[in-house]
């Protein structure tokens, strides 16, 4: 799938260095259509949406939102746990406003499966569709999520 | 073909040169006013070459009052006092002026107002104040294993005037794979009595585009900018107790307002919560415990939520919500300072409301 | 063009107004308007720049432009005269009548970039005018545009105490007065015409 020149802005913006220090594309030597198109897919065949992925998520960090530090325990079996540092990130798809600078860390523990977001990542999954490019620090891998978070 | 090109541009040169010069010894002959003295607030004085209007002289010093017309007399944005020096009221300037400004005689338009003597002028301090500092870095203490104090001391002349608690924004330099500038906030941590230097507590953030740059290149000597300061979290003025509450880097505009205090003197009742996970997270206590010393009703509670066994830690554990209570004297006349991350400020204005404080006399500096 | 220098000064005061039929100049026209004291003052300053910058123009094109066949050039070079004009104009009265600076010179920035000035030196052009004919369209343009700002002014001052729905407050208001005044001056357009 070919680039649009919008594409192409955005991934300059998504290369190690432009927002964050490692950026979001990792390794991954795909066009952005096509990452987005490829964890698509996997979505379909999980039976879930971005948007239904993005609410859940927004979810468990409000809820961890209720601590003063540390983890909590969410309906019994989710750890969350979610530090923020000080200040705001642009989103390298360059519409306005601002993104909290947060990693959320989410163990549940009936699966046992443990994953770990940032605010940019909810951000990029729900109005992009976007799970980052293989072998980014922060790329989230639609099956860990779904197993994690349902 | 060529030949009538370059005869047309000689042309249009020669009609242009010819102004240009009949201009440039107009401008020399009419329009020499020397230098002139804008003072500013009472408090600074800039030297700029008289001739031009009193915006465009501001804005060649970096003092940028708003303007959305760009001088022209037609949007009347760029409004300030002027005391003295600024000549009469001029027509184009009237049609923006309200009936109060009016009576006040001393507003106006600062594109109107030509600079041709010493001039005395008054502009919001927010505006004033918020400009881009060179400064150099003078010292770099490690207060943990991933936070350090860092002292920028400002460019020669140069002066920060900022309340206790504001921040200011660092601009990082491109560093490996860092190409361009970022700039990033950080609370002012040292008193707003030093005026020519600042200080900077920054908190190592995993994947951190400027702590990162902070923690791992930034060397005494070099030279950075900052801009400011910025924010809205001060200390009022009033004679109500105080609750402090600070997590992590939230220490920083705390342990300003402290030494703010400490200089200017207090009698307010004040207790200062800092929560931590360990002891390895605790810094600056002795500092802290001092003021205990300085004041006459000040105590610092550090409290560790998950100290270690091998940290033998007497204080108080677990967070810090429950201590609130036997601290506070007369709720309805307490106030609450809290500077730290979404859930610790969630957390303790909830605590601190159950504990009957008023929610308009809590104020916070969220980090998120 | 064979009309009279006497007539065009009519015409462009009344039936070819440089404001309402041209909708030139309408920036200082709509900011300036609040007051009447001050519309009064703009508008004389735009008579004098108008009736000068004209002539000066008509020489620079007849003398400069036409002989040395840069005529396409005209946009750039009425600019610059015009701007370089008004600018030597300010600091002239600025240094020597104080006074007058204050009512009248402060304005001069203003007029620099307003297009009415420069649209009149190129219907100058475009019409063909003799030096006497520039100077009378000038003079009678600048005439025309101070008869239409002190007009709004005056309108402007007794709608302060009027309702104005909020939408239309300020420059929308007069906007539709400025449409109805053209309208009113369409009136005049069979006394005589020029194009």
């Amino acid at each position: 799938m070919k680039e649009t020149p919008r594409d192409a802005r955005t991934r300059v913006r998504m290369m190690p260095g432009a927002i964050t220090l490692n950026g979001f594309i990792g390794k991954d030597k795909r066009s952005l259509p096509e990452i987005i198109a490829a964890d698509e897919v996997k979505l379909q065949s999980l039976n879930r949406t971005a948007t239904e992925i993005a609410e859940r998520m927004k979810y468990f960090v409000d809820a961890s939102f209720s601590t003063f530090d540390g983890k909590i325990t969410i309906e019994g079996i989710y750890v969350v746990e979610t530090e923020v540092t000080r200040g705001y990130l642009q989103c390298p798809y360059s519409h306005g406003g601002k993104i909290r600078k947060s990693t959320t860390c989410l163990t549940n523990t009936k699966t046992g499966v443990t994953v770990t977001w940032t605010a940019m990542n909810i951000h990029l999954i729900e109005d992009h569709g976007f799970f980052e490019g293989k072998g980014s620090t922060y790329r989230l891998e639609p099956e860990q999520l779904v197993k994690a978070l349902f | 073909m060529f030949s009538v090109i370059l005869k047309d541009v000689a042309l249009l040169s020669a009609i242009g040169v010819t102004l240009a010069v009949i201009m440039v010894i107009a401008g020399r002959l009419l329009s020499n006013y020397g230098q002139c003295k804008i003072n500013i607030n009472g408090k600074r004085d800039v030297i700029v070459t008289g001739g031009s209007s009193l915006l465009s002289s501001l804005n060649d010093k970096q003092i940028y009052l708003p303007s959305a017309c760009g001088g022209r007399g037609s949007c009347g944005a760029c409004k300030c006092k002027v005391d003295s020096g600024g000549g009469p009221l001029l027509p184009t300037e009237k049609p923006f002026l309200s009936k109060a400004e009016l009576a006040q005689g001393n507003i106006r338009l600062a594109c109107q107002v030509k600079v041709k003597s010493d001039i005395t002028i008054d502009i919001p301090a927010s505006i004033f104040n918020i400009r881009r500092f060179s400064a150099t870095v003078s010292e770099i203490i490690d207060y943990t294993y991933d936070t350090k104090g860092i002292t920028f001391k400002l460019a020669e002349g140069e002066m920060i005037d900022f309340k206790a608690g504001q921040y200011v924004q660092l601009e990082t330099e491109p560093y490996n794979k860092v190409k361009q500038r970022v700039a990033r906030a950080y609370s002012i941590s040292s008193s707003p009595q030093i005026n020519d230097s600042l200080q900077l507590i920054i908190r190592y953030v995993p994947e951190g585009v400027c702590t990162t740059w902070v923690h791992q290149h930034l060397k005494i000597g070099d030279k950075v900018f900052l801009t400011g300061p910025y924010g809205d979290f001060f200390l009022r003025d009033t004679e109500a107790d105080i609750i402090y509450v600070a997590g992590g880097s939230g220490k920083a505009p705390i342990k300003s307002i402290l030494e703010d205090l400490a200089v200017k003197g207090t009698s307010r009742k004040m207790t200062y919560f800092f929560g931590a996970r360990t002891l390895k997270d605790l810094y600056l206590t002795e500092h802290m415990k001092s003021f205990e010393q300085v004041f006459e009703n000040f105590s610092y509670v550090p409290v560790l939520s998950a100290a270690e066994p091998t940290d033998n830690w007497t204080g108080k554990t677990g967070f810090v919500m429950p201590y609130f209570k036997e601290t506070i004297r007369d709720p309805k006349n307490t106030e609450a300072y809290l500077c730290g991350s979404p859930g610790m400020i969630n957390a303790v204005t909830k605590a601190l409301m159950d504990n009957g404080i008023p929610q308009e006399k809590i104020y916070y500096d969220s980090f998120g | 063009m064979d009309i009279s220098s006497f007539v065009l000064f009519w015409a462009a005061i009344f039936t070819s107004n440089i404001l309402l039929t041209n909708f030139l100049g309408m920036c200082s026209y709509l900011s300036v308007s609040k007051e009447i004291e001050s519309s009064f003052g703009l508008g004389i300053s735009v008579i004098f720049v108008l009736t000068i910058t004209t002539g000066l123009n008509w020489l620079v094109y007849r003398y400069i432009l036409v002989p040395g066949n840069i005529v396409y050039l005209q946009f750039i070079v009425f600019i610059i005269v015009i701007a370089a004009f008004v600018q030597l104009l300010e600091l002239i009265i600025e240094r020597y009548a104080p006074a007058l600076y204050y009512t009248l010179g402060i304005f001069l920035p203003l007029i620099t970039v307003n297009c009415a000035i420069f649209g009149v030196s190129l219907f100058m052009v475009i019409r063909n005018y003799s030096f006497l004919q520039s100077i009378a369209f000038g003079a009678g343009s600048g005439i025309g545009w101070l008869l239409a700002i002190l007009m709004l002014a005056a309108l402007r001052r007794k709608l302060k105490e009027k309702l104005v729905p909020v939408g239309l407050q300020g420059v929308g208001i007069s906007l539709i007065i400025t449409g109805i005044m053209a309208l009113a001056f369409v009136g005049f357009s069979g006394i005589v015409q020029i194009q």
